[in-house]
């Protein structure tokens, strides 16, 4: 358990989070994590409906909520400082008593497969998972965290309660709470509530994706006004000593309106609308991405101005000034993240998870100010040199020019 | 390198562009023909700017296939732009 007090708050934040998450199922279970997220919000024995479980929270002002990632699932809520007690009540009611109804079941399946079904209509955020699908091809990484279409219509009942027994379990949980709080309160009353079994069952160990020997192109065909390219290497993993400079990289290349893909590809060019780039990292392996919004006319275009600048990344070192930029801006970033109970909470749960220590926020600062250009221009060297993977959605009848465009 | 003229490929491009944007249009009044497009495709390829700069002349080639082909004028539009784009690049 990972506790701050926070005395000038208004508020509490309290997370349960558990170890696990999409990327310890295997094809038969994909999008049984999900699944069970969903259903814990369906009732309990003490609370028997969904109404009377957000009832419990909002009717003090507070907010619930819950989030399946790939290697870990969290139940949240935000509450008066006053309620902490009841948040984590609420809490720790829908993680062990949750009655998953088979008609709860089945009502809850026709709800994820609409939103399976909605994020392909979504061009922007859909372009990104087969994104994941050639970073991570054939792996448990690589596919929708909800699962698919096949395997949620598939997923029975006792599929659910089995996975649910196994990993909802206290060797996998770190509970974290933050804000106007008193610690050894706090700490007696998850002693004293919470019920979930103590040993462990089952195994955590994740298998790590296969190689990636070559560069490929995915080309989705659909009639749509933009086309949506999402292209990337893999990187590195949250693990790596090298993830403060991979964030640097990242910074300078594509995060914000000052960087280099929003200033030479969308200011001085004007051939994107949209031109971010963003990174996911996992416990063995990660990745950096751009996404490009762009007209279909200027789609392979937009892909060569971007590979121009990933190779300038690899050919010169960022400057100090720009370097420094990014630095303020990851540690501003930080610390705005840092001014909510909820932003501390989970900060804190994370680093106790899945990396196994807390820095303070003054190391994580040192750890970004201790990088150098020459660091940032290494690690671009070694990640684009990685083969590339480009996923597109739009107009396009054929692949060949974006092929050449990646040299895949 | 002698007789290189970047602007000029880069020219013979945007007006190889036009033509193929404005069958994508339907603008204008006279009908413009594959022939016409491919034309100016090929006026592209005989200049020896399109070797100096990586793939310039492979776009301009995918782009004569797509004529060839049948494909959308957009398609071939933004293999244009693919070449264009690698001129600037390279230059």
């Amino acid at each position: 358990m990972v506790v701050e007090a926070m005395p000038e708050r208004q508020s509490a934040s309290v997370v349960l989070m558990f170890a696990g998450g999409s990327r310890l199922e295997d094809d038969r279970l994909a999008g049984v994590s999900h699944f069970i997220e969903h259903l814990f919000f369906k009732g309990t024995k003490k609370r028997p409906t969904s109404k009377e479980i957000a009832d419990a929270i909002e009717g003090v002002g507070g907010f619930i909520n819950a989030s399946t990632d790939k290697e870990l699932t969290a139940y949240w809520a935000r509450v008066p400082a006053e309620h902490m007690n009841l948040g984590l009540d609420v809490l720790f009611d829908i993680v062990a008593n949750s009655k998953l109804d088979a008609a709860d079941v089945e009502r809850e399946r026709m709800v994820i497969l609409e939103e399976l079904r909605m994020y392909q209509d979504q061009p922007q955020d859909y372009v990104q998972n087969l994104f994941e699908e050639l970073i991570w091809p054939g792996h448990a990484l690589g596919r929708d965290i909800a699962g698919t279409e096949d395997s949620v219509s598939r997923l029975g009942r006792d599929d659910i309660l089995e996975y649910a027994d196994a990993h909802y379990r206290l060797p996998n949980l770190v509970i974290g709470a933050a804000g106007s709080l008193d610690e050894a309160a706090t700490m007696s009353e998850v002693t004293r509530k919470l019920s979930l079994r103590p040993e462990a069952n089952g195994s955590l160990e994740a298998a790590p994706p296969p190689s990636l020997d070559s560069p490929h192109v995915l080309v989705r065909r659909r009639e749509t006004e933009q086309a949506h390219i999402c292209l990337g290497t893999r990187a590195v993993s949250y693990l790596d000593p090298d993830r403060y400079a991979l964030d640097l990289l990242n910074t300078v290349l594509g995060e914000g309106m000052s960087s280099r893909l929003f200033l030479n590809i969308r200011e001085r060019l004007g051939i994107a609308y949209d031109v971010h780039s963003f990174t996911q990292k996992h416990r063995d392996t990660g990745y950096l991405g751009v996404y490009i919004g762009v007209d279909p006319k200027k789609a392979v275009d937009a892909v060569n101005a971007v590979m121009a600048e990933l190779r300038g990344l690899t050919e010169n070192e960022v400057g100090a000034a720009e370097l420094a930029r990014a630095k303020e801006f990851t540690k501003g970033r930080l610390r705005l993240e840092l001014e909510t109970t909820n932003g501390v909470v989970f900060w804190l749960a994370y680093q106790e998870l899945l990396l196994g220590e807390i820095n303070t926020i003054e190391e994580e600062i040192a750890l970004v100010d201790a990088v150098t250009g020459a660091d940032v221009m290494r690690v671009a060297a070694e990640v684009f040199s990685r083969p590339m993977q480009m996923s597109v959605i739009g107009p396009f009848s054929r692949d060949s020019a974006f092929r050449l465009a990646i040299g895949a | 390198m002698p007789g290189r003229d970047p602007q000029r490929g880069a020219e013979r491009i945007r007006k190889a562009i036009a033509l193929v944007n404005s069958v994508a249009d339907e603008a204008g009044d006279e009908e413009i023909t594959p022939t016409e497009i491919a034309e100016a495709i090929r006026d592209c390829l005989e200049l020896s700017d399109v070797d100096a700069v990586p793939n310039v002349r492979r776009y301009l080639g995918e782009a004569l296939d797509a004529v060839s082909d049948g494909m959308p004028a957009d398609f071939v539009a933004m293999t244009l732009y693919a070449a264009l784009g690698a001129l600037r690049e390279g230059t």
